[in-house]
């Protein structure tokens, strides 16, 4: 069954920001492109406990050309999230419990980076325009290398005290040294590489995910665990609340389609999956065929084909060739997906 | 979803075969007559051999299976069946390793243990499972403990070994320095503003294993000493916070068996093994074969000895101690806990002031009565606010919001998220106590998950007799116990919970064992209030004039706007208690600031100070981890 939840007139301000969200694309769209690389960071639990005898295989997973999952470097059910080094794909860096794992040979050896100081990274982050630079989002804050994460440094200088979690992570590809941090009081913007930051979006609780558009650079979107969803067409500084999208629950992340600039989805355990066809106007429930409770942990979409993948927490990867409207148990049985990675191709 | 916690039911899978252990299902350990060292060394020794022999025989040829990490550190130890050993690390080796942290120290230990005795293909084995394993490294101060004690040895076992050669890239001497730095800081921690996770009826194993390791095979003579003294510090927290072996609360954490058969811990097995005063429990706790296997490396200080077995002296112990760090929703990161211990020869009563330390397991107060065997035996007394909150967990954990509280059942954690739980902390419990009186007082927010106060009565109290002056006596062993709700209440059986076979997780089934269980108290009441009072029976005629004695007490309280208690104790203290504000005795307010690292009777030490004394009678200890130095004197 599908809910389509239409926007208030209350809302007038925010229909003018998702009208501008619908403006045609100031950047290059990434179907314009060479074919992307995908990949997902999968805990492939099974009853896994620390400490546990049971085995399983988890961890980076990349998409193959016949649309398999195959896995990539060490088994480790606890990746949060990977980045790739854009002038080399096999630089990989993960956000792991163990801090920040970083291999040079595409996956065959691997460094944990950060000693005892730097623990559960949340997040990692490459600037494109300054590839050296590698963000980390860490439970006490932000970690910064300027040397392929050879060595960190804390930048938290304007940072809270306390209220700096840090779950996610992202590098304007813009801008150099321009990053947005969701924290657990808000939305930090630092445009010096992390010298200093300022709050650009107070929340409640924790900022779940933020995401930059494909097709513009300056659109710029969010979910919270309390606040609802929310979009920036100014690269980040100013925020509105998308209508339309619930908060009485945790939303946990959120996805452009690379392949329409007018598509999102967002990912909840309580509401499922969210999409939006227009930009963010209204959003409409589409968890048919999806088991129930819903229980999803991550939607991301393939950027070659549109195909929508939600992550069912402990059941399955499903997917959807129709944005959501019908799905499909997929692969990774048993899986609980921590993200969805795409790395761009080289530009045609 | 990453599981974050470890489960110390993994102790199951690594007993082998059950079948009868002398300590565990003989009768109760007998103190020694001849208390000198020798002979107190003897017999600490013939307990370890017993725990290694009982490992080895569960081991059998013809069966590979039985052959585990526990079975090989007790053969190695025992000198026996190098090749059989041998050729069974090699299988073991050829399978996926899983464990993490809890994988490095069984496999650090045999490394040791066997370097003069397992086969080269068998060591080539295991060092390269620490290249192609990638062990997480956990979000727990003890799987810090484990994950940085093994890394260390095993870096100094293979000292000059490249990068690539281990999981963490990092060549054996970075691995060295990083791990070094991990414990020299935690030590730093615990000797200075307290240990986060506190008298754990379990994990002091995941703590004394490390340490014991440290102190046995380090090469680096800082670690190896300090490996030593903080085995000391541990050992003679064991020793002054245990009531004839039996560890009792408050607990950093503690299990739902270990909160009512108090001796059902793993703390036992340390109790009987250093102490000699009780029983181990089943399967000497697990994890006791892998201190056994290295234990002859390690002498009990005498005067540590004598503290865990001396009761004919009442003492009072204030400790400081922290919370496990909070990561967000809390404005500290890791406020402190003062912990107060009252011992007596038929008791003990211990708290803190309340509030939440651990997200899931703390045990916050509570009175624990000697028993002539603590087997099977609810020995204690209690009440707590069963709190479960998503917003608290997350303060620990980086883990989302949803789905927390129904995955902590399949993790070994069966009743967080219950309305009749006994295991857990509330933000809304203030606790005092002054001797042998507590007071517990409770202001829980209207919608606050559960509304409603659990008293644990045991099975094992006798004389249950609500009295119309609203106390409820109740005994328990040689202890009279008074026991005063300040709301209303109601009388539930405590259903207790059932492993079910499961491969996946951990599954249970409630049981209800009727009026031969142990009984709740419930009152469904948001500002509510519990106040108990202790005595031995010695101290009266009868247990009639105990309960004159309590009646005549002058007793004043009140629930609104928020509950507070004036009363006279039975040791004769004008006690005056508002929720949230600070306890007033005799007329001055209690100062939290003033408490010190150790103050008591056997333990003393200055917040910050790294230095811990240790005296019994005229035997004194003094670690000081300024100096790395231990001193031992007996005054004249």
């Amino acid at each position: 069954m599908t809910r389509t939840n239409h926007f208030s007139p209350g809302w007038a301000a925010g229909l003018r920001l998702l009208a501008l969200l619908a403006l045609p694309a100031a950047g290059r769209p990434l179907a314009a492109a060479a074919p992307a690389d995908f990949y997902l960071c999968a805990a492939l639990n099974k009853g896994y406990v620390t400490g546990s005898k049971i085995t399983t295989l988890s961890g980076l997973f990349r998409r193959d050309g016949t649309g398999a999952w195959q896995h990539i470097g060490y088994n480790d059910l606890s990746i949060a999230a990977a980045a790739f080094d854009p002038r080399d794909p096999k630089v990989i860096y993960t956000a792991a419990l163990n801090g920040c794992w970083r291999s040079l040979d595409g996956g065959k050896t691997w460094r944990q980076t950060n000693g005892w100081d730097i623990t559960e990274g949340r997040d990692v982050a490459v600037d494109p325009h300054s590839p050296d630079h590698v963000y980390l989002a860490l439970p006490d804050g932000v970690a910064v290398s300027a040397d392929r994460a050879q060595t960190w440094v804390r930048r938290e200088n304007g940072l809270p005290d306390r209220g700096k979690y840090t779950q996610t992570i992202k590098v304007d590809r813009a801008h150099a040294g321009r990053v947005l941090a969701g924290c657990e009081s808000g939305i930090y913007l630092t445009e010096n590489g992390a010298k200093s930051w300022r709050r650009v979006l107070p929340t409640a609780a924790t900022v779940d995910d933020i995401q930059q558009a494909w097709n513009d650079p300056r659109q710029w979107a969010a979910v919270t665990q309390s606040d609802g969803a929310w979009a920036s067409i100014d690269g980040g500084v100013t925020w509105k609340r998308f209508p339309g999208v619930p908060a009485d629950h945790a939303l946990y992340n959120l996805t452009f389609d690379p392949t329409n600039q007018r598509r999102l989805a967002i990912a909840s355990w309580h509401y499922g999956v969210l999409t939006t066809e227009d930009s963010g106007a209204t959003w409409t429930s589409r968890n048919a065929g999806l088991p129930e409770p819903h229980r999803v942990a991550r939607v991301g979409v393939d950027p070659d084909t549109g195909r929508l993948y939600a992550s069912v927490v402990n059941d399955s990867l499903y997917t959807s060739d129709d944005f959501g409207r019908t799905w499909r148990r997929s692969a990774l049985e048993g899986s609980v997906i921590n993200n969805f990675i795409t790395v761009p191709g080289p530009a045609k | 979803m990453k599981k974050f916690i470890s489960l110390l039911a993994l102790a199951a899978l690594l007993a082998g075969p059950t079948f009868a252990q002398p300590a565990y299902s003989g009768p109760m350990p007998v103190p020694p007559s001849d208390t000198r060292t020798d002979a107190l060394r003897r017999a600490y020794l013939d307990r370890v051999k017993e725990v290694l022999v009982w490992y080895s025989a569960t081991a059998k040829p013809d069966k590979p299976e039985t052959i585990g990490t526990g079975q090989i550190v007790a053969k190695l130890a025992l000198h026996q069946d190098a090749g059989l050993v041998s050729q069974r690390i090699i299988e073991l080796m050829k399978q996926p390793q899983t464990g993490d942290m809890f994988w490095m120290f069984p496999w650090a230990a045999i490394s040791f243990l066997g370097r003069d005795q397992l086969s080269a293909e068998a060591k080539a084995a295991i060092r390269d499972a620490w290249r192609t394993y990638f062990p997480m490294r956990g979000d727990t101060e003890n799987h810090w403990a484990m994950y940085y004690s093994s890394l260390f040895l095993m870096s100094e076992l293979y000292p000059d070994d490249p990068a690539g050669s281990w999981f963490t890239g990092k060549s054996s001497a970075e691995n060295r320095a990083e791990a070094k730095g991990y414990l020299i800081h935690w030590m730093d921690l615990a000797t200075t503003i307290g240990q986060g996770e506190y008298n754990p009826t379990h994990y002091i194993g995941e703590y004394a294993i490390p340490m014991l390791y440290l102190a046995t095979w380090s090469k680096d003579p800082e670690m190896k000493i300090r490996g030593h003294m903080m085995l000391d510090w541990l050992m003679a927290e064991l020793a002054d916070n245990t009531l004839n072996g039996v560890l009792r609360g408050p607990n950093a954490r503690t299990t739902e068996e270990s909160v009512l058969e108090r001796w059902n811990g793993l703390s036992s097995f340390f109790s009987w093994t250093m102490f000699g005063n009780t029983p181990p429990p089943a399967a000497y706790g697990g994890f006791g074969i892998f201190f056994a296997g290295a234990a002859e490396n390690y002498q009990l200080p005498e005067v540590i000895y004598h503290i865990a077995v001396d009761r004919s002296q009442d003492y009072i112990q204030r400790d400081l101690k922290r919370t496990r760090r909070r990561w967000r929703y809390s404005d500290q990161f890791m406020p402190p806990v003062y912990k107060t211990s009252y011992m007596r020869r038929d008791y003990a009563v211990g708290s803190y002031q309340g509030g939440q330390s651990d997200p899931i397991q703390t045990h916050v107060w509570d009175v624990t009565w000697a028993v002539p065997d603590p087997r099977g035996v609810h020995n204690t007394l209690f009440s707590m606010h069963p709190y479960a909150s998503t917003e608290v967990l997350q303060m620990y954990f980086t883990e989302q919001p949803d789905g927390l509280i129904d995955s902590l059942s399949g993790q070994g954690k069966p009743s967080f998220g219950v309305p009749d739980k006994i295991l857990g902390a509330s933000p809304y419990e203030r606790v005092f106590q002054d001797l042998d009186t507590v007071v517990a007082l409770y202001d829980i927010p209207p919608g606050t998950s559960y509304p409603r106060i659990n008293g644990f009565f045991s099975k094992d109290l006798t004389q249950i007799t609500e009295d119309k002056s609203g106390w409820i006596f109740v005994q328990g062993g040689h202890t009279y116990l008074a026991y005063r709700p300040l709301a209303p209440f109601h009388w539930e059986h405590l259903l207790g919970y059932r492993q079910l076979p499961s491969a996946h997780g951990y599954k249970w089934e409630r049981v209800d064992k009727g009026e031969q269980g142990d009984k709740l108290l419930v009152s469904e009441h948001l500002k509510n209030g519990t106040i108990v009072q202790a005595a031995s029976a010695d101290e009266f005629k009868s247990f009639a004039a105990f309960q004159a004695a309590i009646n005549a007490l002058p007793l004043e309280f009140r629930l609104e706007p928020v509950p507070v208690v004036k009363l006279t104790t039975l040791r004769g203290k004008q006690v005056t208690f508002t929720y949230g504000q600070a306890p007033v005795v005799d007329g001055a307010p209690l100062d939290y600031t003033k408490w010190k690292l150790f103050e008591g009777l056997y333990l003393n030490a200055e917040k910050g100070s790294r230095r811990l004394t240790i005296t019994h009678g005229q035997l004194k200890r003094v670690l000081d981890f300024n100096t790395l130095t231990i001193t031992d004197s007996v005054t004249p």
